[in-house]
């Protein structure tokens, strides 16, 4: 479809469900109960932002370098009780990322959230469908503006390039919420497949190889996280173990087997909540193993790294700034890249392997519906950078900085 | 500004002596002072912030549907159920919780004095929930009023109001 009638579908759809939601929000006073009941179970949000970005070298979502405005989001969810046991959801996003998207509404996640037992102190429930997968503080609400302090998240820790392999998966997932004097504790576990694309396989298998990348079992995740009562302290550890397989084209020039990518991608994260400030901090370690790729990909074991520190203060009510400091290494026992870049006869160069970022932000809510983000960021390394946007290593600028605005509605 | 205010108001009064910040020593029976601006309006402001901090100190108060089997609630329980974690009352009837817009400042009084939780972890609480699909939002009201009504008419719900009130069809829950 046309990128602009897409555009222009998604924002009249938006206007109207927007009016929608404001009626059924609006007083009631002589409908009759019943139907004020339907109402007050069914419930429609929505979302819509748009970004600008310039960049001093290197492409990150689209055109950067000559001032990109690739970078939209719009997401539409409806959720729907049907009863205290059971609750359908759904949400439709379209994002636009550069050639880090591909331009078109995804199903984000559309479930069945079954209460199997509840109690004063505990919830255990199960989910079916497709599930954002809980992976440290930010993985599931990653693309809605208003759920982070920055306009983009730690890249290191949640790389935008391959959102999609730890995204969402489709399957089945279980959680156990204990609600304890000294604080809440929730425990799940899931399981499902997880939506590869190109991204993907370009980031794991450094280049778009001819074949296809894709699940080779259903990913296993975890997740286990303590709040305090008042949830000023956030306490939590998160993971993921993803098989991939690679499906070589028949009649390849390059000799590339049937290989596999196995990857487990773990957080730890920890935020602290006060009245003006946040501290929030988490780590990621990703352990990957490529096994069967022939001699032109001997197999290999690495272990990506990546870490932050942010400080959120609210000096206003309105207003928020933020400061950011964060690390990522392609494998931790090669952090400067020189082994792999002796390896790989400097195909795979040092700077493109190790990313240390300084970021400032500004966030400026004008009210409930509507807000503003700029930030800036420094950049030394090329860790976080897209393959597919910047296919030839060799021109990676390895200092460069990013600059970038926001505007985003919701509802 | 002081100074050029005591000279207009405390004729034959020397400065030194209104700088001294007690003109009203001055006083005589003869040299009664016209409204002295700066004094009263220091006692208005004063009076404002007492009246601000009075009303602030205030309990707000949570209500409850009349067919809401409680009469006094925790504060975690409270805060449980208005961050949509508990979402049926013991005796299985769905709960409908009401909150006020963020910015209303009963909201904030309320999400800080009675639940203990600043309005903006309410707001990134139930945001997670709506846009990952594994929650809902409480139901947002435009003011007091409608509160009111709309707690009064929905069976299970919860919600609550600045001032004590009586009304049929409406319980007042003690926060312990």
């Amino acid at each position: 479809m046309d990128l602009r009638s897409v555009l222009t579908t998604w924002i009249l759809l938006l206007a109207a469900s927007s009016s929608v939601a404001d009626n059924l929000a609006g007083p009631l006073v002589d409908q009759p109960l019943a139907d004020q009941r339907l109402v007050d179970q069914l419930q429609l949000h929505g979302f819509a932002s748009q970004g600008a970005l310039k960049t001093s070298a290197n492409r990150f979502y689209g055109d950067s370098p000559n001032t990109s405005f690739d970078f939209t989001e719009i997401g539409l969810n409806a959720s729907w009780r049907l009863n205290p046991r059971l609750r359908l959801a759904g949400q439709v996003l379209y994002r636009r990322a550069g050639e880090m998207s591909d331009d078109e509404p995804k199903v984000d996640f559309a479930l069945a959230d079954i209460i199997l037992t509840t109690g004063d102190s505990y919830r255990v429930g199960t989910r079916i469908g497709r599930i954002k997968n809980r992976l440290g503080l930010y993985n599931e609400t990653r693309d809605v503006p208003f759920t982070h302090p920055g306009i983009f998240l730690p890249q290191v820790v949640y790389f935008d390039k391959v959102r999609n392999l730890i995204l969402s998966a489709d399957g089945i997932y279980v959680y156990t919420d204990l609600y304890q004097p000294f604080g809440l504790f929730s425990a799940s576990l899931a399981t499902g497949l997880p939506v590869i694309d190109k991204n993907v396989e370009t980031a794991y298998l450094f280049g778009d190889l001819p074949g296809d990348l894709g699940p080779d079992e259903n990913s296993w995740l975890a997740s286990l996280w303590y709040y305090s009562q008042d949830e000023r302290l956030k306490l939590g550890w998160s993971g993921a173990a993803v098989s991939l397989e690679f499906d070589p084209q028949q009649g390849s020039p390059l000799p590339i087997g049937p290989g596999t990518v196995d990857i487990l991608y773990w957080i730890a994260s920890a935020q602290y909540n006060t009245e003006r400030w946040s501290f929030t901090t988490e780590y990621m370690a990703e352990p990957m193993q490529w096994r069967g790729f022939g001699p032109m990909r001997p197999d290999r074991d690495a272990t990506a790294e990546g870490y932050y520190a942010q400080v959120t203060h609210r000096p206003l009510p309105k207003w928020q700034l933020m400061l950011r400091y964060e690390e990522g290494f392609g494998d931790r026992a090669d952090r400067d890249g020189r082994k792999l870049e002796q390896q790989t006869f400097g195909l795979i160069p040092a700077k493109a392997t190790s990313s240390r970022i300084l970021t400032l932000g500004l966030r400026w809510d004008l009210n409930q519906q509507w807000m503003l983000k700029a930030e800036y960021q420094r950049h030394i390394g090329n860790f976080i950078l897209s393959e597919i946007e910047n296919p030839d290593f060799g021109s990676f600028e390895k200092h460069w900085d990013l600059f970038a605005i926001q505007a985003a509605f919701r509802f | 500004m002081r100074i050029k205010d005591c000279s207009n108001t405390l004729h034959g009064v020397r400065r030194a002596r209104c700088r001294s910040l007690a003109p009203w020593t001055a006083r005589t029976a003869t040299q009664f002072p016209r409204i002295q601006w700066p004094q009263v309006s220091a006692l208005i402001l004063a009076l404002c912030f007492s009246l601000s901090a009075l009303s602030l100190a205030q309990a707000q108060q949570i209500i409850v549907n009349d067919d809401v089997a409680i009469s006094d609630i925790d504060r975690n329980r409270a805060r449980l159920i208005f961050t949509m974690r508990i979402n049926q009352w013991s005796d299985q009837l769905p709960v409908a919780v009401f909150v006020l817009p963020d910015e209303a400042p009963l909201h904030q009084a309320f999400a800080k004095s009675a639940l203990g939780v600043f309005p903006y972890q309410l707001r990134q609480t139930w945001d997670r929930q709506v846009f990952s699909g594994t929650g809902q939002a409480p139901l947002q009201v435009a003011n007091e009023a409608e509160m009111v009504q709309r707690v009064r008419q929905t069976p299970g719900a919860i919600g609550y109001v600045g001032q004590p009130l009586s009304l049929p069809g409406i319980k007042v829950v003690e926060v312990k």
